[in-house]
C-alpha cells in the first residue's frame, strides 16, 4: 500500500469514528424505540431483537400527545411567521441603509439569558391573564425567532445586487413594492432557510414553555418529560417519543445544512 | 438610496422595533423594577420597594454562591473540551477520505436535535444498571463506572460531556469555515523548509486560527455561562445541589419558590455576567486579528 493510501485509509477510518460516536445516540435511540421492555431490561444491552411497533402505538395512541405535537407545531409555526413578517423589512432596512443600533440589540439578544426576559414576561402574561396561551408562547418565542430572522436576512439581501432595485425605484416603484416585488422573491430561497431555521430554534425551546404553557399548551420538549416519572421510566415510549420529536428537526437541518452555523450563532437562546 | 424616502427606511423596521421593546425591552426595563422589589406572586402582599437588598442578599446565599463558582467551572471544563476537540474534528474533517461530505453533513445532528428530548435518551444511557454506557466501558475493562449522574463529584463532568457531545460539532463546523479560509502560501512555504506536521500546527495553524477559536469560544460562553435545558431534564440540579448552575437556580429562586425580586436580581446578575465575559473575548480578539 502505498503511503498515500495508507494516510486515506487512516482518516476514513478515524473520520466515519468520529461520526460514528457522534451519531450513535441517535443509533441507540431508535433502536430503543423499536424494543419491548423485556429487551429493554436486558443486560447485556441487545443488538439484535424483534422489533417492535408497540412503543409508537403507545406513543400516537396517546391523544396528549399528538395534542402536545399540534401545539409545538402552532407555536413554531406563529413564532417563525410573526419573526419573518417582522423581520425581513427590518433587515432590508439594515442591508441597504446601513442601521447599525440593530446590530448592538441582537448582540444584546444573544447575549441575555432567556430568563432575563421570562420572569418580567410570566408576570406581564400573568397580569393580562395570557400565561398558558398561545399568544404568551409565540410573542416570547420572538424573542429568538426576531434575531435570528434579521441577522440571517440581512446576509441573504445584501447578496441582491442593488442595481435592480434602484432601476425599480427610479421606475417610480415604492419602497414596498420594491421589497415584495423584487427582494422577496429573488431571497425566496434565503426566507426558507431562515425560517426553518427559526422552526427548529422554536420546536426546541423547552424552558419558555416550560413556564408560559399550561396543561393545553403545552409543547413537546416539556411534555416529553412526562415519560420519566419518579419511580418508574417508560423506557421504550420515551425512546419512541424522543425520536418522534427530534426526527423532524434532523430532516428539517438536512435541508439546511449549509446555514445551521450562521444560524446558531445569531439565535440559540438556550435558557 | 433616494434621499427623499430617507423616513422609509425606519418605517420598514418600525414593526420589529415595536415588538422588540414589547418582548425585550419593556420586560428588561421591568425586570430591573423588580429587582429592587420584594415581589411574590402567589402571596396577598403588594410588591414592596427594598433598594439594594435583593444584590446585598446574594452574596449571603450560600447557595447562589455555590452556582456561581460551579457555572464557571462547568464553562471552564466545556471550553477546555470542546475547543480543542472541535479544532481537531476540523483538521480531521479536512482531509481528504472517502465520505467525507457525509460526515460533515451528519456532525449537525447533535446541535440540532431537541436538547430536552435528548438529554433523556442520555439519561437512559448513562443508566447505572442497564445504560449502555456502562456496558461499553465494561468491554474496555472498566467494571466499576462512577454513578455519572448521582455521584456529586462527578455529575458536572458528566453534564459537560452530554454538553460536548452537543456543540462540539458547531465548534468544529465554526474551524472548518475558519481553516478553509487560510492562506496556503504559508503552508507551502513551510512544507519546502521541511517543517514537521507538529511545527506546522504549533507556528502556523493555530496562531493564524486564533481568531476563528476566539468566535467559537465566545458563542460557547455566552452559552455555557446560560447552561439549563440538559441540567433541567437529566438531574434537576442534583444530587443535593451539585450541578445546580446560576441559570438553573435562578429559574428555580423566581418561579418555583416565588422570589420574583429577588430572581430578577440573579438574572440582572447572570446578565452582567454573560455581558462581560463576552466583552472580555472580543477585547482579546482584537489584538489577534
Amino acid at each position: 500500500m502505498s503511503p498515500q493510501r495508507r494516510r486515506r485509509l487512516f482518516f476514513a477510518i478515524a473520520g466515519w469514528g468520529v461520526t460514528f460516536v457522534l451519531v450513535s445516540p441517535f443509533l441507540w435511540m431508535v433502536m430503543g424505540s423499536f424494543k419491548t421492555t423485556v429487551d429493554f431490561l436486558a443486560y447485556p444491552p441487545v443488538f439484535a431483537f424483534v422489533p417492535t411497533l408497540a412503543n409508537y402505538r403507545q406513543v400516537l395512541a396517546d391523544n396528549s400527545f399528538l395534542h402536545y405535537t399540534l401545539n409545538s407545531t402552532i407555536v413554531a409555526a406563529g413564532s417563525t411567521g410573526l419573526g419573518l413578517l417582522l423581520g425581513i423589512p427590518a433587515a432590508y432596512a439594515l442591508a441597504r441603509y446601513r442601521r447599525t443600533g440593530i446590530g448592538v440589540v441582537l448582540l444584546l439578544a444573544r447575549m441575555a439569558p432567556g430568563i432575563a426576559f421570562l420572569i418580567p414576561l410570566f408576570v406581564m402574561f400573568l397580569q393580562l391573564h395570557l400565561v398558558g396561551s398561545f399568544v404568551s408562547l409565540i410573542a416570547s418565542h420572538l424573542i429568538f425567532t426576531l434575531p435570528l430572522t434579521v441577522w440571517m436576512m440581512v446576509g441573504f439581501i445584501e447578496a441582491v445586487p442593488v442595481e435592480i432595485e434602484k432601476a425599480a425605484l427610479i421606475d417610480g416603484c415604492s419602497l414596498v413594492g420594491v421589497l415584495l416585488r423584487i427582494v422577496v422573491p429573488l431571497t425566496v430561497q434565503g426566507i426558507a432557510a431562515t425560517g426553518i431555521l427559526a422552526f427548529i430554534a422554536s420546536w426546541n425551546n423547552f424552558l419558555f414553555a416550560l413556564v408560559l404553557a399550561n396543561e393545553s399548551t403545552k409543547t413537546l420538549p416539556v411534555a416529553v418529560l412526562g415519560y420519566i416519572g419518579y419511580n418508574s421510566i417508560q423506557w421504550g415510549t420515551l425512546m419512541a417519543a424522543a425520536t418522534f420529536i427530534t426526527l423532524p428537526v434532523l430532516v428539517l437541518a438536512f435541508c439546511v445544512q449549509r446555514y445551521i452555523v450562521r444560524g446558531l450563532v445569531a439565535g440559540a437562546v438556550t435558557g | 438610496m433616494a434621499k427623499r424616502r430617507d423616513w422609509a427606511p425606519e418605517l420598514l423596521s418600525l414593526p420589529a422595533l415595536v415588538a422588540i421593546l414589547a418582548v425585550m425591552g419593556f420586560p428588561l426595563l421591568y425586570l430591573c423594577w423588580m429587582s429592587l422589589h420584594r415581589w411574590s406572586m402567589i402571596g396577598f402582599d403588594a410588591p414592596r420597594f427594598v433598594g439594594l437588598q435583593n444584590f446585598l442578599q446574594l452574596v449571603q446565599d450560600d447557595r447562589f454562591v455555590d452556582a456561581l463558582g460551579r457555572t464557571f467551572w462547568f464553562t471552564a471544563l466545556g471550553l477546555a473540551s470542546n475547543l480543542p476537540l472541535g479544532l481537531g474534528i476540523a483538521l480531521l474533517m479536512n482531509e481528504r477520505f472517502p465520505g467525507r461530505a457525509i460526515c460533515r453533513a451528519l456532525l449537525i445532528l447533535p446541535m440540532v436535535a431537541t436538547p430536552a428530548a435528548m438529554g433523556l435518551v442520555w439519561v437512559i444511557m448513562l443508566d447505572p444498571t442497564l445504560g449502555i454506557v456502562r456496558y461499553l466501558l465494561g468491554g474496555i475493562g472498566i467494571h466499576q463506572p462512577p454513578l455519572w449522574l448521582s455521584d456529586p463529584d462527578i455529575v458536572v463532568p458528566t453534564l459537560v460531556a452530554v454538553d460536548a457531545w452537543m456543540w462540539t460539532p458547531m465548534v468544529a463546523l465554526i474551524c472548518m469555515a475558519g481553516l478553509s479560509a487560510l492562506p496556503t502560501e504559508p503552508f507551502e512555504a513551510a512544507l519546502v523548509d521541511g517543517a514537521s506536521v507538529l511545527q506546522r500546527f504549533r507556528f502556523l495553524t493555530l496562531p493564524l486560527m486564533m481568531p476563528t477559536l476566539m468566535v467559537a469560544a465566545m458563542l460557547r460562553v455566552m452559552d455555557l455561562l446560560k447552561l439549563i435545558d440538559i441540567v433541567y431534564v437529566m438531574t434537576g440540579g442534583g444530587p443535593g445541589h451539585a450541578s445546580e448552575t446560576m441559570n438553573l437556580y435562578n429559574y428555580l429562586a423566581a418561579l418555583s419558590y416565588d422570589k420574583i425580586g429577588y430572581g430578577s436580581a440573579i438574572a440582572l446578575v447572570l446578565f452582567a455576567l454573560v455581558m462581560a465575559c463576552t466583552l472580555v473575548l472580543i477585547r482579546l480578539r482584537r489584538p489577534a486579528s
